[in-house]
């Protein structure tokens, strides 16, 4: 059963000029997901958010928020279901955290602004700098505030610009726990960054942007497209004369390191469901001798697969 | 729509409390603006022990009765004196254009320049309800600053200058002048530079546009001096007419050229 939409892109596009920042970008996004944006510096994230935010209007294609089209006469109201974390945290430095948040809970017209800030307050751990000037808040608390101010009209549809970017450990730790409880509580996360471990770690799918959509899909399926998955066999003794027959009968890419056999597994077989030709290796080393210790399947990593997907030719769409 | 404006001027004026720095330009400019009428009008005289007046049959004198019958009663020096604090009203004026300017250009490029602008464009504020609490915000210290330093001037006539002469600011020529002309020709010059600072990168370039007020206010106190053009109630009210279609015209492009797009692509 699908989930329904609350984010969709369809074939948005958009130009500055002459200049194309984005192309045909087509994708959903449902409650209760976390879809990562990667690509490149100038690869079209951040118009990406903007057109999705309702900030700029896209060149062509359409953006539905909550299966409503956002145009130039709704983006005003498309805005409030809508929380954006821009890439600056963007505070009102002489203000105090209290007053920031006060003003955008007047500004969403929520009907007890100073409730709704309280409990953003307690939320984002802040009650004992409420009244500090923004100003004095280190970057990871300023991320925290540019966080609440962001969600505190409980929006159905979160956008977030490198959310952890330039933060410590301990606040990009917290910044990921909070979109994991976004998550939980049926929020649509899209979250643009350049960090890969965080998106491995996060992501329910990966969207790769260079300008228009180069894959989006989950993370298993998009490393079972790479080529780098490879079985790693421990045998007892030296595995050089197993590597060289295993390799003359398969066809396949075998290298032996010292009492260990790499096999390069055949990605299109993965992919198309096929649990690899595992059993029939490990039969066949059987057959040749070799005294099985360990068995494993080494996974591409992701930048293994954002690197060759973004190396990959340009096909443009037709 | 009001909740929103509300919300936002609010902030502004928070902004403005904890930045008075921002008036520094102003209130100088304010502080000159009444300094030199009293240097011209009572302090010269004072120093050199000549008055302002010769005579009652000074021709000066003779022709400002004839124009202003109830300047008859303060005597020849009180009537040129009159004559010159009305004269420097326009001068005054100047005060809340400055106090505008500042506060209208730091407004829209500072929050560009603190990156604010961008999450402020992703709330569900419209480009008019924006214009309308910055306008508003601006508008409002210099309404306050212009109260001000009219009190400051009249106090200091009644203080310095002849017996009735303060009463003589305080009728329609110089309280239309200060209390319609100088908000109105406030309002102009921040809502140009409102208009530039959605084009300008920085405040500088937007305040030296709205700037440009200050020209035909500064040419129509040339042409009042040299008697060209009396500043009669009728005459100020003429010019406050044109302000006020200069005004409407200026609301009108200012959210023409508030281009929320140009301001988030090309700004860095």
């Amino acid at each position: 059963m699908s989930v329904p939409a609350l984010l969709s892109a369809t074939h948005l596009t958009r130009r500055f000029n002459k200049h194309v920042a984005v192309n045909d970008v087509s994708f959903a996004l449902g409650g209760g997901e976390i879809l990562a944006l990667l690509g490149p510096n100038g690869a079209g994230k951040t118009t990406t958010l903007r057109m999705l935010a309702g900030l700029i209007a896209p060149t062509s294609g359409d953006v539905h928020i909550d299966g409503r089209l956002v145009s130039a006469r709704t983006a005003s109201l498309a805005r409030t279901r809508v929380g954006l974390l821009t890439e600056s945290p963007g505070l009102w430095d002489r203000l105090t955290v209290r007053e920031n948040l006060t003003t955008y809970a007047r500004l969403y017209g929520l009907p007890s602004p100073a409730h709704a800030v309280g409990a953003q307050l307690e939320q984002f751990n802040l009650v004992s700098r409420a009244d500090d000037l923004t100003a004095q808040l280190s970057k990871g608390l300023r991320q925290r505030v540019a966080l609440a101010r962001a969600l505190m009209h409980e929006p159905p549809v979160v956008l977030l610009d490198e959310p952890t970017s330039g933060l410590d450990p301990e606040s990009a730790h917290e910044v990921r726990a909070l979109m994991r409880q976004l998550r939980e509580r049926g929020r649509a996360v899209l979250v643009s960054t350049h960090n890969l471990h965080e998106v491995e770690r996060l992501a329910d799918r990966v969207a790769i942007l260079r300008t228009h959509l180069l894959a989006v899909d989950s993370m298993t399926a998009l490393r079972a497209r790479a080529p780098g998955r490879r079985l790693r066999i421990g045998v007892r003794t030296d595995a050089i004369g197993y590597a060289a027959s295993l390799g003359s009968e398969t066809g396949l890419d075998v290298r032996a390191e010292a009492a260990s056999l790499s096999i390069a597994l055949d990605a299109h077989r993965l992919a198309a469901g096929h649990d690899g030709d595992t059993p029939a290796i490990v039969r066949r080393l059987v057959e040749l001798g070799a005294e099985i210790e360990s068995v494993a399947v080494e996974e591409a990593s992701l930048e293994d697969v954002y690197l060759r997907l973004l190396n990959a030719p340009v096909e443009r769409p037709a | 729509m009001r909740a929103r404006i509300l919300a936002l001027f609010g902030k502004e004026l928070l902004e403005l409390r904890r930045h008075p720095g921002i008036f520094l330009p102003a209130i100088l400019t304010g502080a000159t603006a009444i300094a030199l009428p009293f240097i011209v009008a009572v302090g010269v005289p004072l120093m050199t022990g000549e008055p302002l007046a010769s005579s009652p049959q000074d021709a000066f004198v003779q022709e400002l009765w004839a124009a202003n019958p109830e300047l008859r009663t303060l005597g020849p020096e009180g009537t040129l004196q009159s004559w010159m604090f009305r004269q420097f009203l326009l001068l005054l004026v100047l005060s809340p254009i400055a106090a505008a300017m500042s506060v209208a250009a730091w407004a829209i490029v500072g929050e560009k320049q603190a990156r604010s602008l961008e999450p402020l464009l992703a709330s569900p504020v419209t480009t008019f309800e924006l214009l309308a609490a910055k306008t508003l915000s601006a508008l409002l210290p210099a309404v306050i600053l212009s109260v001000a330093m009219f009190c400051v001037y009249v106090a200091g006539v009644a203080t310095l200058a002849g017996a009735g002469v303060a009463l003589s600011l305080l009728t329609a020529q110089p309280l239309t002048v200060m209390f319609l002309l100088g908000p109105l020709a406030a309002l102009a010059a921040l809502q140009l530079a409102v208009c530039m600072s959605s084009r300008a990168n920085d405040p500088r370039s937007a305040q030296q546009m709205g700037a440009l007020v200050i020209l035909p206010l500064a040419g129509l106190m040339v042409l009042q001096l040299m008697g060209a053009v009396p500043l009669s109630v009728s005459n100020v009210l003429m010019i406050v007419a044109g302000l006020v279609a200069v005004n409407v015209a200026l609301a009108a492009a200012a959210v023409a050229v508030f281009d929320r797009e140009s301001i988030l692509t090309r700004w860095k």
